[in-house]
């Protein structure tokens, strides 16, 4: 759309038609020399689901664009109620009621909610000079809203929105908008269990109005609850397609990983010792937790479970020495380290590998051996200040084999490493520092199934050479896998404790609803 | 209920400029006390003339920062305005109505060409308007051939000075000040343009997904901002009568109009932008440089008020901001 | 960042890791040195070609550069400040406020030239130690806070300047900004061995890796225990500390130290800075490059001087250069067929300037 033609549009997208059907045929892509899609088909109709189902990297988000035009295909095309269409720009795809709900929607911080919601498509009134039309925006907005039933104050600054809720204002937006097709682009990973709940709950309603959806997953217990109809991707080929009937959770994850599962085991093998790594008594960070009280000693690992939101990262985080410490009192050993800042407890032997490697863990735009160097300086041999080349080199040498973090060369930049990879890195950074004490982050976030076993044996390998380490995890199926020990935060507070056996993918989901009623009992109380 | 609310609420999205009138207020009535000369008619309109010019450029600038960039080369565009029309209309007698179009045609241009260069070459803008600085400084030196405006048509003085009509006790330019201010006003609150400019200063790609022509709308922020700047040029030039080669580098007029609009309540980062805010910024900055000549301050130090100002109200902004953010998320 | 039919960068290298790294080992320079190489000795060439008298013999040569050193002297120092993402605007009042406190103390006080000198160093430390804690403490962004840290450092060396600007320095520091040991000006004495220290400071030692950290993400590098404030402090003091000597080179250059001396120095330095690759958002850059774009932007401005054209021209050669250089090697950056096809898919589409993430 020119400058021209955008100031002359009248406003948002064409009308609502029922029952549209729309397709995929035959959908490949190549960026470059690499392949993403081949042949793929699928059906997206009206009053129906379509869970797209696949691994990092198989294909789904490609195909999402795709479906949205934010890309074009290399080959096939895509069809709205049998007509084909070709799309150059999202707004060409709002233009034909297709609309795409972004996992992490793009914050307008400034603007207000019912601003954000009309941002490109402002109605206009008068007829000799056209001005915004504020009126009809606010009520327009409230309107919408109040049809979704959500409760969220029009006037309010977007930055002061949660990603659940910007989801679902941009769900209104595809609703004022009038589109009919609404795609998800794997909406559930940063939500909460119950805000997915929320948002399943609004999604059922819309297909039950005849909308045609469709989102993006990789979690088989949401696929099965909420699709009508699924497709399972791998490698950017179509392995499965049928409706929902035709799948159980275990051949829906064997389709997907492309082999057979085991299923969740737990370690054979404890590694725990009787010397005590660290003790915490009375923590607190207000508002993000209270008097949380629990040690580890060496060669254990403690999971910590819990809901998105629920304080377990600002816990490490203030252990770490990021965060400060209201009350409360932190130990390593024997030692007292409350309120000791970051670096110096890297020379103590702590280290903390963050959640979000793209903005904690890891500089992107700088190799794999300055990344791995980044967390200690210190260690790589020095003459006159100078850092020895060849000396980090060898430190980067080493870590590359140890992590088997596949590149082409020590030089490359985070960027042309794969997720995996770069996690892998940013586990080398911290691990090669050989700490007594870790902490790890949702630790395979982001990362595909078999760099996650790796994983996992990289940290069941540093417990046995005696680390103490704390994994935070939302899978619970990861807590089960590695945890001698798991505690359940919620709200800030330990509500549970599990050990040895009684570690089970329900136990420590369970824990999480314990929590809940715990609650519910408390308010019950302050009413009464 | 009623007016204590209203006050508050009032008090809430009007904060900013609330606090201006307020300060400004207090210190003209405590160097009245002072120095009765300073509440003088005289003084107050002096006051008022000296702060239209940087309104203007100021004016630009808000809507330039609001779309998340910066635009260093309002102040060569000033000067070239003036020395372009002063030197016509001292030697030729150019009449006003085509110095007008001129200086607006000459803001249009090179600010067109500024944001040409930021959206289609993908340059910082800071670095795009640092090199355009040097640049349109150098037109104005070509241009000008050393010489200099000292004598304008008396047209052009009393635009710069006179009255419309004699009842009507406002200068001039504050009319045309106030004018340009409310068609700003209307161009950022009520129009698409407005909107979809502050729309690309929150989130460019989001922008961009919703449809928005950015590179358009940068150009044409730019473009805006080089017509407001080179607009003050010639209201400098019937204000001052005069024109030099320095006119608005030497008073380095492009940090003052950054430093006004911050002060104005429109953040560094863009995304929302003060119109009033800044006309009453640079009202306040025009009224603490007059308070300074009262105190006997020397010259020397007004600068030095105008960084101590920078950094209190820029400090200010930001501790309410900080507190308005925390209470919207309770 | 979508843009229709482009190859997402992201795609690519997440999805499958093929892309051939360029091995930054075998090139002791990288592609935007190798430019600015070719760009001096064009330069260099050109003149001498063009400019009957731009090259008189290399004595000549090296003593035109005392014209120039001290906007290479203020470049170092503001480059340090960029790394991290920052900016530094009061570097010329900061020179022009050391050179005319020196002058005071030698001529008010009758203090030794040399000693004012070094409390002249040791004030440049103290404005930039200034600059860097209203930064860090009142939390202001790097260029609203030196730009009121600028005006104000402007009226103090009006003020401490007074009616009549000390001059007439001793020789032997006039020396420092007009004299030569054999046929090596001592201005290039001095710059030489401090690019070589600036060099390796930002290129070996913990210190330039943790600035290019910080400089390209701030939070990685918090979370990597790196004390953040601690980096700044000492780019911001060495920003200050830099254009001192520039201040103290050119009062010594004029012997006499004027208010307003220092004025010329920041767009110039700063477009020094970003032509020599220094990226205006941080991290990215070399301090070989801003070396030199001194060398380059210091001759072409003598050549243009030689060859009779007047200061402004100069001038706004300077700008274009800035411009199209920024303008060049953004291009070349971003893949695509056609040069026309790519200015229109840029103008349509958003581009990354000033849209990073908080």
């Amino acid at each position: 759309m020119s400058f021209a033609q955008w100031a002359a549009s009248p406003g948002p997208g064409v009308g609502g038609h029922e029952g549209r059907i729309y397709r995929a045929c035959n959908i490949g892509k190549r960026f470059g020399p690499v392949t993403v899609l081949r042949d793929v088909d699928a059906t997206l109709r009206a009053g129906r689901v379509l869970t797209i189902m696949g691994e990092n990297g198989a294909g789904k988000s490609t195909l999402f664009k795709i479906l949205a035009g934010q890309l074009r295909p290399t080959s096939g095309h895509i069809e709205l109620d049998g007509q084909e269409l070709s799309l150059g720009a999202p707004s060409a795809a709002h233009a034909h009621g297709i609309y795409l709900v972004p996992q992490e929607p793009m914050l307008m911080p400034e603007l207000s909610v019912a601003e954000m919601m009309f941002v490109g498509h402002m109605p206009t009134s008068g007829r000799f000079l056209k001005r915004v039309d504020w009126r009809a925006i606010r009520s327009r907005a409230r309107a919408v809203l109040d049809a979704l039933e959500l409760d969220i104050g029009i006037d309010r600054p977007a930055k002061t929105l949660s990603i659940a809720q910007l989801q679902l204002v941009e769900c209104a937006k595809a609703l004022l908008h009038e589109c009919r097709v609404i795609l998800f682009d794997e909406p559930t990973s940063p939500l909460t269990a119950h805000e997915v709940e929320t948002l399943f709950g609004i999604m059922r309603r819309l297909a039950g109005d005849g909308y045609t959806l469709s989102f993006i997953s990789h979690r088989t217990e949401e696929v099965m609850e909420i699709s009508d109809d699924i497709v399972v991707l791998r490698d950017g080929r179509m392995v499965g397609a049928a409706e929902r009937g035709a799948f159980d959770r275990a051949s829906l994850l064997s389709l997907m990983v492309g082999r057979e599962l085991r299923t969740v085991s737990r370690r054979t093998k404890s590694h725990v010792t009787q010397e005590l790594a660290l003790s915490v008594k009375g923590l607190t960070h207000e508002p993000s937790f209270r008097d949380v009280d629990f040690s580890l000693r060496r060669g254990e690992i403690l999971g910590l479970a819990g809901l998105i939101g629920a304080g377990r990262t600002e816990i490490a985080e203030t252990i770490f020495g990021l965060r400060q410490v209201d009350r409360g009192t932190v130990k390593l050993g024997n030692t007292d380290i409350t309120g000791v800042p970051s670096h110096d407890l890297i020379r103590r032997g702590v280290a903390y590998v963050p959640e979000d490697r793209g903005r904690h863990g890891a500089v992107l735009p700088m190799t794999i051996t300055e990344n791995i160097t980044s967390s200690r300086m210190e260690r790589v041999r020095q003459t006159a200040g100078l850092m020895s080349r060849g000396h980090e080199t060898e430190i980067g040498a080493k870590a590359v084999r140890d992590f088997r973090i596949r590149c082409a060369g020590l030089d490359q930049t985070l960027l042309e490493l794969s997720g995996g990879n770069q996690q892998k890195v940013v586990f080398a950074k911290w691990i090669s520092t050989e700490p007594r004490l870790v902490i790890l982050d949702e630790p395979t976030r982001g990362v595909d199934v078999g760099a996650k076993e790796e994983i996992y044996e990289l940290i069941d390998r540093m417990a046995a050479s005696g680390t103490a380490v704390v994994v935070i995890s939302s899978e619970s199926e990861e807590l089960v896998r590695l945890c001698d020990r798991v505690l359940c935060i919620y709200e800030g507070r330990i509500v549970a404790e599990l050990a040895g056996e009684e570690i089970t993918p329900q136990s420590v989901t369970a824990s999480y609803v314990g929590g809940s009623q715990a609650r519910d009992a408390e308010f019950e109380k302050a009413g009464a | 209920m009623g007016t204590k609310d209203d006050i508050e609420r009032v008090l809430r999205r009007r904060g900013r400029e609330v606090a201006l009138v307020g300060v400004t207020l207090a210190l003209v009535v405590v160097l009245g006390i002072l120095q009765p000369r300073f509440v003088h008619l005289e003084n107050l309109r002096f006051m008022l003339l000296g702060s239209v010019v940087l309104s203007l450029v100021a004016l630009g600038q808000t809507f330039v920062i609001a779309m998340r960039g910066i635009d260093l080369s309002v102040a060569p565009l000033l000067g070239l305005s003036a020395m372009v029309c002063g030197l016509l209309a001292q030697s030729q007698g150019l009449p006003l109505w085509i110095a007008f179009a001129l200086s607006l045609g000459i803001g249009v241009v090179l600010g067109a060409f500024n944001g040409l260069l930021v959206s289609a070459l993908s340059i910082p803008p800071i670095v795009v308007t640092l090199g355009t600085y040097s640049i349109y400084s150098g037109f104005i030196f070509i241009y000008s051939q050393g010489t200099q405006v000292f004598s304008i048509p008396a047209a052009y003085g009393h635009l710069g000075n006179g009255y419309l009509v004699p009842w009507l006790p406002i200068p001039i330019p504050v009319l045309v000040l106030l004018v340009v201010l409310a068609l700003c006003s209307f161009l950022l609150g009520y129009t698409r343009f407005g909107r979809a400019l502050l729309a690309v200063g929150n989130n460019d790609a989001a922008a961009y997904n919703a449809g928005i022509p950015v590179g358009g709308i940068r150009i044409a922020v730019y473009a805006l901002s080089g017509m407001l700047a080179s607009f003050a040029g010639l209201m400098f030039l019937c204000y001052t009568g005069s024109a030099t080669v320095t006119a608005g580098t030497g008073d380095h007029i492009e940090l003052q109009s950054i430093a006004v609009a911050l002060v104005g309540g429109t953040p560094i980062n863009g995304g929302r932008g003060n119109l009033i805010g800044t006309v009453l910024g640079s009202l306040f900055l025009s009224v603490v440089l007059t308070a300074l000549v009262f105190l006997r301050v020397p010259a020397i130090w007004y600068s030095a008020g105008e960084g101590l100002m920078i950094l209190a109200t820029v400090q200010a902004g930001l501790r309410r901001h900080r507190a308005r953010d925390a209470e919207a998320v309770a | 960042m979508s843009r229709p039919d482009a190859i997402p960068a992201s795609a690519v290298r997440s999805e499958a890791n093929t892309v051939k790294p360029f091995n930054r080992r075998h090139f002791p320079l990288d592609g935007w040195e190798m430019t600015l190489v070719v760009l001096l000795v064009l330069v260099l060439v050109g003149f001498s070609w063009a400019a009957p008298g731009f090259y008189d013999g290399m004595p000549d040569l090296l003593s035109m550069a005392e014209n120039f050193l001290p906007f290479g002297f203020v470049a170092l120092g503001l480059s340090l400040v960029i790394f991290t993402g920052g900016i530094d605007l009061s570097v010329s009042t900061t020179a022009s406020l050391t050179a005319v406190v020196v002058a005071q103390l030698w001529h008010g006080f009758g203090m030794n030239i040399w000693v004012a000198a070094g409390i002249g160093l040791l004030l440049g430390a103290l404005l930039g130690a200034i600059n860097v804690l209203v930064i860090i403490r009142l939390k202001i962004e790097p260029l609203i806070a030196t730009l009121a840290t600028s005006f104000i450092y402007g009226s103090i060396a009006t003020a401490v300047a007074g009616n009549a600007p000390p001059s007439g320095f001793p020789d032997a520091f006039n020396a420092l900004g007009g004299g030569a040991l054999g046929i090596l000006p001592y201005q290039l004495l001095l710059f030489v061995p401090l690019c070589l220290g600036f060099w390796l400071l930002v290129a070996r030692s913990a210190y330039g890796r943790k600035l290019v950290m910080v400089g390209y993400n701030r939070e990685v590098a918090l979370y990597s225990g790196i004390r953040v404030e601690r980096i700044l402090v000492v780019a911001y003091v060495l920003s200050g500390v830099m254009a001192a000597v520039a201040g103290l080179v050119l009062a010594a250059y004029y012997s006499a130290a004027r208010p307003d001396m220092g004025d010329p120095l920041l767009l110039a330095t700063l477009t020094m800075v970003v032509l020599g690759g220094v990226s205006i958002f941080g991290g990215e850059g070399t301090m070989l490059g801003v070396i030199l774009a001194v060398f380059i932007l210091g001759f072409l401005r003598q050549g243009m001087m030689i060859a009779g054209f007047s200061d402004m021209v100069t001038t706004m050669v300077t700008g274009a250069i800035l411009i199209t250089s920024i303008a060049v090697k953004n291009l070349f950056n971003k893949r695509g067929t056609g040069l026309g096809n790519q200015l229109w898919a840029l103008l349509r589409r958003p581009e990354a300037t000033g849209s990073e993430p908080e």
